[in-house]
């Protein structure tokens, strides 16, 4: 079973409005960004060459682990406007 | 859109739909808001439906209306190490009728199935509608506004579903910090597999199911893992603290692959093809975690609440959550009846969850909240536990040691005294 592919199966309806935004000088100097570890849906990748942090929130499963983990108050985290973001069928 | 109801509802999670249920049945004008594109499109679980009489005295036999998968009849408990297991299987016939005590369950199914409920008996369900913030005047809340479908609603109370993170009650100053410490995060695989096998895999015949907990896996992070067995498909996955997967530096993706590697845990999920990927928060503060439930105006309801017991065998929520939304909608209806909606109205809320299950079983196993943060309960006893079966089933030619030394050996072995003794006070306070 490869598990690389897994969220490939779960449906998005993604907006085009970010529901997720960094502050990339605060996650610049961030001490731990657990954000990269910790996210279920490996939204958020850190680039060593540019010290810049980025986000994919087109598939985050809306748990909000990223939210919790930050201490820098570097997130705005919000849930998608109603009817986008991700829609489980199975689960 | 501005409309007026008696009640609000937001989110159609279980707590949510059960309230918007018990209203709508009393004849209250309710609106129920979700901000899916149907109920359960943003839910997941670990899987098990536990017994909620709330819901059967609401919903009388349930069991043969609502889209359930199976009822669990087999209890595992598996204490895991990389190369071993020892586990414990508890099996009941009482656990095999009616009125059953857990049943596996999908969530947007499910959910979808308690909301369908609560629209049947006259609520107004708006999917596809975010509730942004609250509408406060003379610091009453009355109302909330809406993001997807833009505008306000407005009603006499407002009684806040929107599950872990909460930001109605975040809005209202309710919220208590978000500590990662207090959250568990929750990570599934769901994994399609025939009923046939499933049945010979896991030795259950019609609706029976089952239900595994792994303890030692996530190895080193304080957290367990979980197997349920559906009609035809696996609910696998964990729940770990997020301060400990932080800790350990690893990342989910690699935990789970973990799990589904695991020799006895591969032989399970053999040929079975994966469907879906979910993850979610769960509030396992306890009850120093639960914020104040009612204000002027408004009221928490299940995750929003915090309402989540364990003490590291079980793990409720679901069952919290509906109660929890059958007695918020007692109040409301009170409150509806007397026009009466401020806070001192709504403390009878509080008073019911005190006097229910809820806040009695949170508070007589708070203390299991600081027994579940002992790191070595995740790997070290799980490791004592299978070298002392270990030894004493290996059959080597070498002279034998009784089992009370053999267990003293290889828990001080692994464990100072100190600590064996600390750990079986903290142990002995939160579940004796």
């Amino acid at each position: 079973m490869n598990i690389e592919d897994i969220q490939q199966l779960t449906q998005y309806i993604i907006d085009e409005q970010p529901h997720i935004v960094v502050d990339k000088e605060i996650c610049r100097s961030c001490d731990h960004r657990a954000c990269v570890q910790s996210c279920p849906a490996n939204c958020f990748t850190w680039n060593e060459e540019t010290s810049l942090l980025s986000v994919v929130y087109e598939t985050c499963l809306e748990c909000g682990t990223c939210y919790v983990v930050c201490d820098k108050s570097a997130l705005d985290w919000t849930y998608p406007r109603g009817g986008y973001g991700v829609n489980y069928r199975l689960t | 859109m501005a409309q007026y109801f008696d009640v609000i509802v937001v989110g159609a999670g279980p707590a949510g739909s059960m309230a918007a249920l018990k209203l709508a049945r009393d004849g209250l004008n309710v609106c129920l808001l979700e901000r899916g594109r149907q109920p359960g499109a943003k839910n997941m679980f670990g899987g098990l439906l536990h017994n909620t009489p709330a819901l059967n005295e609401t919903i009388p036999s349930f069991w043969e209306k609502a889209p359930l998968q199976r009822h669990v009849h087999t209890k595992i408990l598996a204490f895991m190490t990389p190369e071993s297991a020892v586990s414990l299987t508890f099996e009941n016939e009482n656990f095999d009728r009616p009125p059953y005590n857990g049943y596996t369950v999908l969530r947007p199914a499910f959910d979808s199935w308690l909301a369908d409920e609560a629209v049947k008996a006259g609520a107004l369900l708006l999917c596809d509608c975010t509730a942004e913030d609250l509408i406060v005047k003379d610091g009453q809340v009355i109302g909330v506004t809406v993001k997807g479908r833009e505008g306000e609603l407005r009603a006499n109370i407002v009684i806040a579903a929107d599950g872990v993170l909460s930001f109605l009650a975040e809005k209202a100053g309710q919220r208590k910090d978000l500590r990662p410490a207090d959250m568990g995060i929750g990570i599934k695989l769901l994994l399609g597999l025939s009923e046939e096998t499933i049945n010979e895999r896991f030795h259950l015949v019609r609706d029976q199911g089952a239900d595994i907990a792994f303890l030692g896996i996530p190895e080193g992070i304080r957290g367990g893992s979980f197997l349920y067995t559906n009609r035809d498909s696996l609910s696998v996955g964990m729940v770990m603290h997020l301060d400990s997967l932080k800790k350990s530096g690893r990342v989910p993706y690699d935990v789970l692959e973990e799990l589904l590697q695991h020799s006895q845990v591969r032989k399970l999920v053999k040929g079975a093809v994966p469907l879906e990927y979910s993850a979610h928060l769960v509030p396992e503060g306890g009850i120093k975690a639960v914020p104040r439930v009612y204000t002027d105006g408004m009221m928490l309801v299940g995750d929003a609440a915090g309402l989540c017991y364990t003490n590291g065998i079980n793990l409720e929520g679901i069952n919290l959550a509906m109660t929890s939304g059958a007695l918020a909608a007692e109040t409301a209806i009170k409150a509806v009846e007397s026009h009466d909606y401020s806070a001192a109205m709504l403390s009878l809320y509080k008073k019911k969850l005190d006097e229910s299950f809820i806040l009695k079983d949170m508070k007589k196993f708070k203390k299991s909240v600081d027994m579940m943060h002992i790191d070595r309960l995740y790997k070290t006893y799980p490791q004592v536990l299978a070298g002392i079966m270990e030894k004493i089933y290996k059959i080597d030619g070498t002279p034998r040691t009784k089992i009370l030394n053999l267990a003293r050996r290889e828990a001080l072995r692994e464990i100072g005294l100190k600590d064996v003794i600390t750990d079986g006070i903290k142990i002995g306070r939160a579940l004796l």
